[in-house]
């Protein structure tokens, strides 16, 4: 490590020969340790799921919040140092905030993003004297969805590096990789709101290493008329349920089209 | 000293507050503020709004120009004029203008919406609470209906939506005439002792009060005259017209 | 009893230093006046508008006063002043001609001026231009609310009295012509209408020639009629509604037939 690594793996705003800044890369790989958090985006709103991994099974649940409001048209979900998360959804509601107090109006969603990605580079200080704010670059990897009235429903990918992308659907986690896979299987523009959840919770259960119960799981949606919101315990039941019977529907179609598969064979 | 009635004119007593009586300092201080007069007029129709102002600029008695424009299109259909001290205006004006500017560039190029634009407002004349900007300000555009709107403000940043306003020199001269011909206030229905309902007005007969009403501020106060210029938004944009007024 | 009471001056200061100082104000300081001589007369003239603060009170007052049918002054100041004494002095000097069995002289009218505001100290607001003719000849004169006076081929007055001595200094010269002295005045006049907005409205003039009457000439030049308003205004009978009505008699009416034979 000493070795391959060499000493630019150090400074967190010192370049590397090869022109890469270690830490920075180092905090990507933190977020790839975090839990699977998923958004998919719709024509009717975005929905954001989360696993919740308990560590123990003492462990209460519903003290784990890993999606969180940061507005009533913006809702945000985290994978990585979930601690790290804190300041910035304090600093992105903060935005969102002072945003309505100045111009009576919702932020919108990029804008809010933005911001949040300006913070993320707070670990060294700004061409404009700003003062350093971190010893290190954030740890953990936010998905901000939300609705405003310019661009409709939207889902950023915000990363420690300070960039961001908008995604019509996006996983991030350990999980990711599988999970990113199958929503570019999934994902298409004519999905529902109901479809979304739905297929949410498949793909988290799919790459999750416990099995996905309403414990284990946190859902949340934004709709332009209902604003940001967080699903209770019964209703993310209901949605597993009808995953569970969408499931054995698709078993049973699958044995059909074998039987008659085999059917054929016969005759 | 005696006048015909043998009676003695008693010399005239000092007045209490001056300083030879009360015995204090006399304190000398600058000025920041001055008044250069000027008038201005916002009304707002169904599907449009005008804002007017003269192009007089004064100081005291003397005219320092008659073609200083006060009202401006800064984008976004939206037109402003802050009336009062010019220097302050100028400043306010430019102030908004950046902030529009760093609006687009935050906010990925969205318009300004009237009311984003008041509340902003709203924010720079309130950070000068102790410091005020000496100005009656006035803003006019559609809103997210597109319904005309206007919007008023004190030196300090305290706004409210109205259906016209009148502010600056002859405020107090105009704004009894509109309430009379634009909100119809003291009018009644023949026979019936019904108020008189409010209904919307063309856009000309907007113009027409427009210019009566500076014609007859022209005529009664001396900080209003030599010309007349109306921003005139509609869905279509901004437009202007020029009218000369009286020069004495 | 002569003289000004200043029964209320010290409860008036008092007030004013109580109270938010909305005590009334007396009418107008802004103005334009000028006199020029001529060859054998003198002419003066003066704006019309009347102020009050910054509000016009009168758009076509008249601030050219008579003292004598040939002696006539222009009065820049507090309207009520300027008009006072120029009353005052004019018939003070009607009785002195009357008395000494001459015409009125306007050096006569220009001392009993002086003398009256000079024992006022200022607190009479009048700044006159006297000008007129009488057997010595044409004589122009200025006045000051203290007291003061000056000579001159020719002079000006108010608020308005810069603009207008712009244009006499630039334009005027000696052994003017009648028309030329009109001509110089009344363009005095308009530079201050047009560049002094304690000043507006219309020119008078009043031109005073040796051993001829004075002509006043009102309204002279009229430069700002209004235009026609762009709307009528006329209100249709009953849009103002009777709200309430009582009647009440005052006295019993006794009705009674009366026969006529």
């Amino acid at each position: 490590m000493f070795l391959t690594r060499s000493e630019y793996d150090r400074g967190v705003s010192t370049f590397s020969p090869e022109g890469r800044l270690f830490q920075v890369e180092y905090s990507l790989e933190a977020i790839k340790l975090g839990s699977t958090a998923i958004g998919i985006t719709t024509s009717e709103g975005v929905v954001l799921g989360v696993e919740k991994r308990a560590t123990s099974p003492l462990l209460e649940s519903d003290s784990i919040e890993k999606i969180v409001e940061i507005d009533r048209h913006i809702g945000c979900a985290m994978s990585g140092l979930t601690a790290d998360a804190r300041s910035m959804i304090e600093h992105a509601r903060t935005s969102a905030i002072t945003h309505d107090l100045y111009y009576d109006e919702n932020i919108k969603v990029e804008s809010l993003t933005q911001s949040v990605c300006d913070l993320a580079l707070r670990f060294g200080e700004g061409a404009a004297g700003e003062e350093r704010l971190m010893s290190r670059p954030f740890g953990v990897a936010l998905l901000i969805a939300g609705y405003d009235a310019d661009d409709g429903y939207q889902l950023y990918h915000a990363e420690p590096s300070g960039t961001f992308y908008r995604y019509n659907a996006k996983a991030i986690g350990s999980g990711s990789e599988g999970a990113q896979s199958e929503l570019q299987n999934e994902w298409h523009s004519s999905l529902n709101m109901r479809d979304a959840e739905v297929l949410t919770l498949k793909i988290l259960k799919q790459v999750m290493e416990e099995k996905l119960d309403q414990n284990n799981v946190q859902l949340c949606c934004i709709t332009k008329d209902g604003g940001f919101e967080i699903y209770d315990n019964k209703k993310t039941g209901e949605i597993i349920k009808l995953l569970k019977e969408k499931e054995e529907e698709e078993k049973t179609q699958q044995e059909q089209d074998q039987q008659q598969g085999e059917d054929v064979e016969m005759s | 000293m005696k006048s015909c009635s043998g009676k003695t004119v008693p010399p005239p007593p000092l007045p209490l507050e001056h300083p030879s009586a009360m015995s204090q300092p006399i304190e000398h201080q600058f000025n920041p503020y001055s008044d250069n007069g000027g008038t201005i007029l916002g009304i707002a129709g169904e599907d449009f709004a005008v804002l007017a102002g003269d192009t007089r600029h004064t100081t005291d008695y003397s005219i320092n120009s008659r073609s200083e424009s006060k009202v401006f299109d800064v984008g976004d259909g939206i037109v402003i004029s802050a009336n009062g001290f010019a220097a302050d205006s100028t400043a306010l004006v430019k102030r908004f203008r950046n902030s529009l500017k760093w609006y687009h560039f935050n906010e990925n190029e969205k318009r300004l919406s009237l009311s984003a634009a008041a509340r902003n407002i709203q924010h720079l004349l309130y950070g000068k609470r102790f410091f005020p900007y000496y100005v009656h300000t006035i803003i006019a555009g559609l809103d997210e209906e597109g319904k005309g709107a206007v919007y008023s403000f004190d030196p300090v940043g305290s706004y409210e939506r109205e259906q016209c306003r009148a502010g600056g020199a002859a405020a107090s001269l105009i704004m009894p005439f509109l309430d009379n011909q634009v909100n119809f206030k003291n009018q009644y229905v023949p026979g019936t002792g019904e108020k008189r309902p409010i209904t919307y007005l063309s856009v000309e007969e907007v113009v027409k009060l427009v210019r009566d009403s500076f014609t007859s501020a022209t005529e009664r106060h001396i900080h209003v005259g030599d010309g007349l210029e109306i921003l005139i938004v509609t869905k279509d944009g901004v437009r202007r017209e020029y009218h000369e007024l009286k020069r004495d | 009893m002569a003289g000004l009471s200043f029964d209320n001056y010290q409860r008036n200061a008092f007030l004013a230093s109580k109270t938010h100082s909305n005590l009334p104000k007396a009418t107008s300081t802004g103005t334009t006046i000028v006199g020029v001589k001529f060859h054998n007369g003198v002419v003066i003239a003066a704006d019309t508008r009347s102020t009050q603060g910054p509000i016009v009170a009168d758009k076509n007052c008249a601030k050219l006063h008579r003292i004598s049918p040939r002696i006539w002054c222009a009065g820049a100041g507090t309207a009520a002043d300027t008009e006072a004494v120029t009353q005052l002095i004019g018939s003070n000097v009607e009785l002195h001609s009357l008395y000494a069995k001459r015409q009125p002289r306007v050096v006569t009218a220009l001392q009993m001026l002086k003398q009256h505001l000079f024992k006022y100290q200022g607190h009479i607001g009048a700044y006159l231009i006297v000008a007129g003719t009488d057997p010595t000849g044409a004589h122009l004169f200025s006045v000051q609310a203290h007291g003061s006076t000056d000579v001159g081929f020719y002079l000006s007055l108010g608020s308005g009295s810069l603009a207008a001595m712009a244009v006499l200094e630039s334009n005027w010269k000696e052994d003017l012509s009648k028309e030329e002295a009109i001509k110089l005045a009344s363009d005095a006049i308009q530079a201050g209408i047009w560049n002094d907005l304690g000043s507006g409205s219309n020119v008078d003039l009043c031109v005073m020639e040796t051993g001829k009457d004075a002509e006043y000439l009102r309204n002279y030049i009229t430069p700002n009629v209004r235009e026609a308003k762009q709307k009528s205004y006329k209100f249709e009978r009953g849009t103002t509604a009777v709200l309430k009505e009582k009647i009440i008699d005052i006295c019993e009416v006794e009705e009674e037939q009366v026969l006529v034979v």
